[in-house]
């Protein structure tokens, strides 16, 4: 062992690093940077403001309950208003006049133990359960101000699919959506890269091929293997295979078995078409990176902050206002949403939300495909 | 092959006389490419005419690569023009008949020589496998097909790349030192090729900045800080300098060249 020459390469990393700015960056800039923005998407998230509808069967005690429940959320800058009855309720939770639906019981009475039942949409589990729980808190603030009332048994229903049943299911469309994207963009980002390296981009460019056929040619190849992808990770993720008991083995499943309340193949679709727009991002960011750790240098800016503002850790309602310009930029957000139209909602094609998340990713997907090939010039250096 | 190295099998250039006053396959017309305040290529003009092979003689860095960008369309001149087969560059549809021989390999090593070649072909639209195999035949890799690029020696990928560049049978072929870092023998294989390849029509430009393989051009061209200084056969050139070898003829048409800047 010879200091001399552990103090040499010691000294040949600190050179190479040096030089390498973006590396330099990485290390000590972004880690700042990242922190910084999930401390600030934590601490300056806002709690959504509770728009409720009331169903009120009870008559008159359950207009003073709902009265001081409207008190007790317009506190906290929320409403709370009267509706007609439960399924008109649904309709208002449905297309987004209302976040949280408050189903008074029929009695409300001194003595008599009181249910109330709080409904949501249950398309995004985490933020709505924080508007549920504000709701709860207004809940027994209100039945406190009346007296002679109990406080009330809270009881949590969704509008779409059983809340809770599986504390996969809510993750899963995120998960799923985030998973392949990113593979995708990985695989993508450094097999062009070689491509313009290797010195066989300089080549094909001597050839009539045009680069759009290029842009194409590779949208097609990796599109087939995303494809193959997201078909074995949606199937893993719904299927359940069980296993028979086979001698000493017992009886297993295989899969996840997450519960899909629409069409496997929409969500499928979905899945595919975000994982072209990595294909072109891959591509187009090649341009900016010289060496393979230059493309995964690129993660943390491109991929890290999708992640944290799509909807995955942090419910979009409660990302700070400033950043939700930003939200509307990430294509993964309408990946992330699309998978929950489809996996919770049950969404169709005919969906409004769902197409309109479909449209975003096509437009995304072209668009990068488009400034790709834009960035693969005859004049390569 | 059975070559000792140093040994030339490769017949003598093609005398000026044989070749009749053709169009000309390549043309430059004062060529200039400038990056920043450096002038990599300055004020070129030439013609080169069908059936011969050209030598573009410099030191590394004096614009050779540069040069052949231009040429091919791969870079587009500051001003000045560039023509093959009397059309202007860059043209996709010339490309379709021009061989073009990176420094690097330019070939995909996780492909089999056969899939490299076949590649190569369909991009350039040649549907038959007829001149893919003669490519792969010419450069005696016709029974390694199956074997995976990034397996082969330094040397057999050369000979791959050089097939790649010819799977199209172009009229118009640039190589950009195509003999780098072979060794003598395969060399004297590739200018074998060559010479078959101009006995078929093809025009060939060649880089080097090795002087002993300036001999088997059928004429030169030296290239200096971008200029192309003199143009001849290796005995012109000689003899204009007054000297007995082509590096010393070399030095000192460049020094008048200095001289005169």
């Amino acid at each position: 062992m010879s200091g001399r020459r552990v103090v040499a390469i010691f000294r040949r990393v600190v050179q190479e690093i040096r030089r390498d700015h973006r590396s330099v960056a990485l290390l000590l800039v972004v880690p700042v940077v990242m922190t910084g923005l999930i401390a600030f998407i934590v601490r300056e998230g806002e709690s959504p403001a509770v728009s409720a509808v009331v169903v009120n069967p009870a008559g008159p005690p359950g207009l003073v309950v709902a009265g001081a429940l409207g008190v007790a959320l317009e506190a906290d800058g929320g409403s709370a208003t009267l509706i007609a009855d439960e399924a008109t309720a649904r309709a208002a939770i449905e297309d987004g006049s209302a976040s949280v639906a408050v189903l008074l019981p029929a009695e409300i009475a001194p003595g008599v133990a009181m249910t109330v039942t709080i409904l949501t949409n249950g398309m995004d589990p985490a933020g709505e359960a924080s508007q549920v729980a504000a709701v709860g808190r207004a809940m027994l603030a209100a039945t406190a101000t009346v007296t002679g009332i109990t406080p009330p048994t809270i009881e949590r229903t969704t509008l779409y699919g059983v809340p809770s049943d599986d504390p996969m299911a809510p993750f899963a469309p995120a998960i799923l959506g985030f998973l392949a994207y990113f593979f995708v963009y990985i695989l993508t980002g450094i097999s062009f890269l070689r491509e313009r390296t290797g010195g066989t981009l300089e080549r094909l460019m001597a050839t009539p091929v045009a680069r759009g056929e290029v842009v194409g040619g590779y949208l097609l190849g990796f599109g087939l293997f995303a494809t193959l992808q997201v078909a074995i990770l949606l199937a893993w993720g719904f299927g359940s295979v069980q296993v028979p008991a086979l001698g000493p083995l017992p009886s297993f499943s295989v899969g996840l078995g997450l519960p899909i309340a629409g069409s496997p193949f929409l969500a499928f679709i979905v899945v595919v078409v975000a994982a072209l727009g990595a294909v072109s991002l891959g591509i187009f960011l090649s341009t900016f990176a010289r060496t393979e750790l230059q493309v995964v240098q690129f993660i943390p800016i491109v991929i890290v902050p999708q992640f944290l503002l799509c909807g995955v850790l942090f419910p979009i309602s409660s990302l700070p206002e400033i950043l939700q310009p930003l939200v509307g930029l990430m294509p993964l957000t309408y990946a992330v949403d699309g998978m929950r139209q489809v996996l919770i909602a049950g969404a169709d094609l005919g969906a409004a939300a769902l197409q309109a998340d479909l449209a975003v990713l096509t437009l995304v997907a072209v668009f990068f495909a488009t400034i790709a090939s834009l960035t693969i010039r005859r004049e390569v250096a | 092959m059975t070559v000792e190295a140093g040994q030339s099998v490769v017949p003598d250039p093609v005398p000026d006389a044989v070749v009749p006053d053709a169009a000309p396959a390549v043309r430059a017309t004062d060529l200039v490419k400038t990056f920043g305040s450096i002038r990599a290529v300055d004020g070129v003009s030439f013609d080169l005419a069908p059936g011969r092979i050209y030598g573009l003689l410099g030191p590394n860095g004096s614009g050779k690569t540069t040069l052949i960008r231009l040429l091919t369309g791969m870079a587009r001149p500051t001003s000045g023009r560039a023509e093959v087969l009397g059309v202007p560059m860059p043209s996709r549809a010339v490309l379709a008949r021009i061989g073009y021989m990176t420094q690097s390999d330019g070939i995909y090593p996780g492909l089999t020589v056969g899939e490299n070649a076949r590649f190569f072909a369909a991009v350039y639209g040649v549907r038959e496998r007829g001149p893919i195999d003669d490519a792969l035949g010419m450069v005696d890799l016709a029974d390694r097909v199956d074997t995976v690029a990034g397996t082969l020696s330094g040397g057999q990928r050369r000979r791959l790349s050089l097939a790649c560049a010819l799977v199209h049978r172009p009229p118009v072929l640039f190589l950009d030192e195509p003999t780098v870092g072979i060794d003598p023998l395969l060399r004297v294989e590739f200018w074998t090729h060559f010479r078959a390849l101009a006995a078929g029509g093809a025009t060939i430009i060649v880089s080097s900045h090795v002087m002993d393989e300036a001999d088997r051009c059928d004429e030169l061209l030296f290239v200096r800080s971008g200029k192309v200084i003199a143009r001849g056969t290796g005995r012109e050139l000689r003899d204009r300098a007054g000297t007995a070898d082509l590096e010393q003829a070399f030095l000192s048409l460049g020094a008048h060249v200095e001289a005169t800047r």
